[in-house]
């Protein structure tokens, strides 16, 4: 089948090709296009109408796509992460100069010995006389404020768009997880294992490469449940909330609604392993 | 294809993505693309104005829209949504680029979009990169070449660079391809080869 119809009976539009490139079943054609038999149609006069006629079609055809692509309720959550991982480092580098430079101005100050909690110490700088010094201070209180906002947002996000792997991880472990994964779709295929040292790739890379030991946990150490955990059971914490959280990615990505039964099923099963090993 | 004084360029319609003008024409940094790189390294490396181009792995349209500027049209098959947006809106400048929104892994799909092409330039980031190529050799005329850009290290990285391009070669070998020329793209591209073959 080719875009512009079969044996005599064609046409050039967009939306009719469409479907037939859609429903298109031949894995190889035998019979590839030939502008030549448009032209002996008197569908297009030459090659350039052609070209044009076939790029209409293809590009109503990507317009779509992308469309449906973007409508996927996963990419904006994606992006929140992503701005949320921006932030963090930004609001890092900028209270790491800023501390530096104070310290430059205040004899008496000792970044290692005397500082106070870094937020409370952005706020001393905030009233500091230096214009400039004051003014980035309060850049970053703001953007602490707006990394706080956003990542109330995300969680929000989360429970909606992921409300399984939310409800056994948080929110916020579960979109990241997504995030780096690069979709809903990409981590409901991945093999539980995979899930397990998602975040730790260069460990795992190097486990593969030259046998150093395995990592136990990628991002979803950052979920209690396995940081909490008494060191020598952290890896089988990691692996059964793993294997749950495949699950809970496939629940998600498929039906899209909380199941219930499955995850008080799941909770039960991580907790009690736990107490076991405790 | 055209060089101005040892750099490569090429004329079209107007700056795609910020890229230096040398005397009117677009200069084609081999740093950016693969297949000015190969030119640079190879200079019997070419592209013909009557030309059919299947070009896979489109990304943003960089490369993309200086094929076209050499060549008759170019199917451009791109599967990530984002980079395929840019790529709409370079073809939206160049009327004889075909931007189709489809997965190299299944040709099927936009199958009925093709006609036979006279080169199939494959630039994809996937593990299984010869059997892709292999996988639209049908849409390949009969002489017509396909030049591959491997990126090694999507294939196996616990292989070496040197394993996994011997490897793709003798696969498109037994897929009943002569291969012409193989070579590294070095210094431009680290870990990434250049195979060309003809059917």
């Amino acid at each position: 089948m080719n875009w512009y119809g079969n044996s005599g009976s064609y046409s050039t539009d967009v939306s009719e090709a469409s479907a037939r490139v859609r429903n298109n079943t031949d894995s190889s054609p035998k019979h590839l296009c030939d502008w030549k038999e448009l032209q002996s149609a008197g569908l297009v006069s030459s090659r350039k109408e052609y070209i044009s006629a076939v790029r209409n079609v293809a590009q109503a055809m990507a317009e779509e796509g992308i469309a449906a692509a973007l409508s996927e309720k996963d990419t904006e959550l994606l992006q929140m992460v992503r701005m949320l991982d921006e932030l963090d480092e930004v609001i890092n580098l900028l209270t790491e100069r800023l501390t530096e430079w104070h310290q430059s101005t205040t004899p008496d100050s000792s970044r290692k010995y005397n500082r106070a909690a870094s937020k409370k110490f952005i706020q001393t700088i905030a009233k500091s006389k230096n214009l400039s010094m004051r003014q980035v201070a309060r850049e970053i209180l703001s953007l602490t404020n707006l990394r706080l906002q956003l990542m109330k947002d995300v969680s929000r996000m989360a429970d909606e768009v992921i409300p399984n792997m939310s409800a056994l991880v948080g929110g916020l472990v579960a979109a990241r997880l997504v995030s780096r994964a690069g979709g809903l779709t990409l981590i409901s295929r991945m093999a539980a294992s995979s899930i397990q040292v998602l975040g730790a790739e260069s460990a795992l890379f190097s486990h593969i490469r030259s046998g150093s030991p395995s990592p136990k946990h990628g991002l979803i150490f950052q979920h209690r449940r396995v940081h909490n955990a008494p060191r020598g059971v952290r890896g089988k914490v990691a692996r059964i909330l793993a294997a749950k959280l495949a699950i809970a990615a496939r629940i998600d990505a498929f039906r899209g609604e909380l199941d219930e039964a499955f995850l008080a099923d799941a909770n039960e099963k991580i907790d009690r392993m736990m107490e076991e090993a405790a | 294809m055209k060089d101005i004084r040892g750099t490569l360029v090429s004329e079209g319609a107007g700056g795609v993505y910020g890229e230096r003008m040398l005397e009117g024409c677009r200069v084609w940094d081999p740093y950016r693309s693969k297949l000015s790189a190969l030119w640079y390294l190879d200079k019997s490396t070419d592209l013909q104005k009557d030309e059919v181009v299947l070009y896979l792995g489109a990304a943003n349209g960089t490369t993309v829209s200086h094929v076209a500027d050499y060549t008759e049209c170019v199917y451009a098959v791109e599967f990530a949504p984002r980079p395929m947006q840019d790529l709409l809106a370079v073809s939206a400048r160049r009327k004889n680029i075909i931007p189709i929104f489809g997965d190299a892994t299944r040709p099927k799909e936009y199958a009925a979009l093709l006609e036979p092409a006279d080169m199939v330039y494959q630039d994809v980031a996937q593990p299984n990169q010869a059997a892709i190529a292999i996988r639209h050799l049908p849409f390949l005329k009969k002489g017509g070449r396909l030049i591959l850009m491997l990126k090694t290290r999507s294939v196996d990285i616990r292989k070496t660079p040197e394993e996994v391009f011997a490897e793709s070669c003798a696969e498109l070998e037994a897929a009943g391809l002569t291969v012409e020329k193989a070579l590294w793209l070095n210094p431009y591209h680290i870990d990434h080869a250049a195979i060309v073959c003809r059917k």
